[in-house]
């Protein structure tokens, strides 16, 4: 059974409708790769699924339990939060909460929110992913003395030490000096071959290509494409999806 | 002479800084829920607070003061401040907080405001509650960033405690003034200068060390 289910996703702001009816399944332990321009909508479907947008209309379900259904839309803030935590989100600009440090970054949430483990065991376990994303002797920095590659890697340990189902990223290197994208995708392509679910906003093509088992080519608010990397990014069908690559390709 | 005008003068500080910190202790919490207020989505909330705040801001002070202190008595016929100094005080008090509050929550608005939006969604994605996400992530940020105002309004404040002595309220500079007609002496008028000189010193060491402790973050 697919983990995520997708199913005509609309969104609209004002008069523009960034989003015309997006559907697609994912299953556990893939890593799914969106590319498409800027504008193409790929940036508000993620919002979407992590609820910082609400969809004028369609279904999205995560493991058969339904999260938003177009009919409901005034939830309540407690039952948000909860619905949220199924999707696990790393932003472009990282958002790293500046006050506290590398550490507390990733244990402050569930230090707060979940009863269920103990605050030593919290803590472990954000020593233990911060140390597994190369960043045990960075520990008790505060965010602005870590490099832009360095925050980043602090934020998707942040996203992980709540176990989301599926993990989101938004262009997590269109922010970093290009020398510093590079532990950043490594990082993010150690979690692929851990089958951790992933979503990956990004423009990296050839990243894409290696670590996604699917990729989805969006344009104009729909899908154009969707299939497995050698489909999509070496044998597209559309000829949008070509004049893209192209375009990428060329400008490199 | 000069032991008897000190003492004089520092009976008359205490009152002033009884205005002083009993106006910062209710107009800086005051002024957090005005500022609330002022960003309100509701027009219905925000539009009058808008409003008090530009009535509050556009006019002098000294002339809310009289306008608190006489008014209830002139357009009701009830002077609900009584005639005792403790009626003077909480007159001066209740004005002095108004104001004060105005011009806070201005300073609070201009400092939330000023918050990326991506702290409030990473804590949303994080699951924390709008209670959560604003005292643990943004409320710091926001004190780090307005420091420097709030140090500025409090020093003016310490200075503007002298206004009410329009209301007869006595602080410094009223019992400075008082040995210009019981002695016939004007040095103990300009001597309160040192005192609020001392106080406005003290704040603003006290200042650089909030500034100071505040800098482990960017």
């Amino acid at each position: 059974m697919a983990i995520l289910e997708v199913r005509d996703i609309k969104k609209s702001f004002g008069n523009i409708e960034v989003l015309k009816g997006i559907s697609f399944d994912m299953e556990k332990g893939q890593a799914v790769s969106i590319l498409g321009s800027s504008g193409s909508g790929k940036t508000t479907l993620l919002r979407c699924l992590n609820f910082l947008e609400t969809p004028d209309n369609g279904k999205i379900s995560v493991n058969g339990t339904i999260l938003f259904d177009g009919d409901q839309q005034n939830l309540s803030d407690t039952e948000l939060s909860k619905r949220r935590l199924h999707f696990g989100m790393v932003f472009q600009q990282f958002n790293l909460f500046p006050q506290y440090t590398a550490l507390e970054n990733v244990t402050l949430a569930p230090l707060l929110n979940d009863k269920s483990r103990n605050r030593q065991d919290i803590i472990d376990d954000g020593k233990l992913l911060l140390d597994k994303m190369g960043l045990s002797d960075r520990m008790g920095n505060y965010p602005h003395q870590l490099s832009g590659g360095q925050q980043q890697r602090v934020a998707i340990a942040r996203a992980l030490a709540l176990k989301p189902d599926i993990l989101c990223f938004d262009e997590p290197t269109s922010a970093l000096d290009p020398e510093l994208t590079g532990e950043v995708l490594k990082v993010i392509r150690e979690l692929a071959s851990q089958h951790t679910t992933m979503i990956i906003v990004t423009h990296e093509i050839s990243f894409a290509r290696n670590v996604s088992d699917e990729v989805i080519f969006m344009d104009g608010g729909v899908i154009v494409e969707k299939g497995s990397p050698e489909q999509v990014i070496d044998n597209p069908k559309s000829d949008r999806t070509r004049q893209f690559l192209s375009n990428v390709h060329s400008s490199k | 002479m000069f032991i008897t005008v000190t003492l004089s003068l520092l009976n008359g500080f205490l009152e002033t800084l009884k205005l002083f910190s009993l106006t910062l202790l209710f107009a800086l919490p005051l002024g957090l829920i005005i500022s609330f207020g002022s960003m309100s989505k509701s027009p219905v909330i925000r539009l009058p607070i808008r409003f008090i705040i530009w009535v509050i801001r556009g006019t002098p002070l000294m002339l809310q003061l009289l306008v608190i202190f006489y008014g209830p008595g002139i357009f009701f016929g009830k002077n609900i401040w009584g005639s005792g100094t403790s009626g003077r005080f909480s007159a001066a008090l209740v004005a002095f907080v108004i104001n004060y509050a105005c011009y806070f929550s201005e300073i609070f608005r201009g400092g939330i405001q000023s918050i990326p939006k991506g702290q409030y969604e990473a804590a949303a994605v994080l699951g924390l509650s709008k209670t959560q996400t604003f005292f643990r992530i943004i409320l710091l940020q926001v004190v780090k960033r307005i420091v420097p105002p709030i140090s500025n309004e409090v020093i003016t404040l310490v200075k503007d405690t002298s206004l009410a002595r329009v209301i007869a309220f006595y602080e410094i500079i009223w019992e400075g003034e008082r040995f210009i007609k019981s002695a016939g002496i004007i040095w103990p008028l300009f001597y309160t200068g040192a005192f609020y000189l001392m106080f406005s010193g003290l704040l603003t060491l006290l200042f650089g060390y909030i500034e100071k402790k505040l800098d482990f973050f960017k």
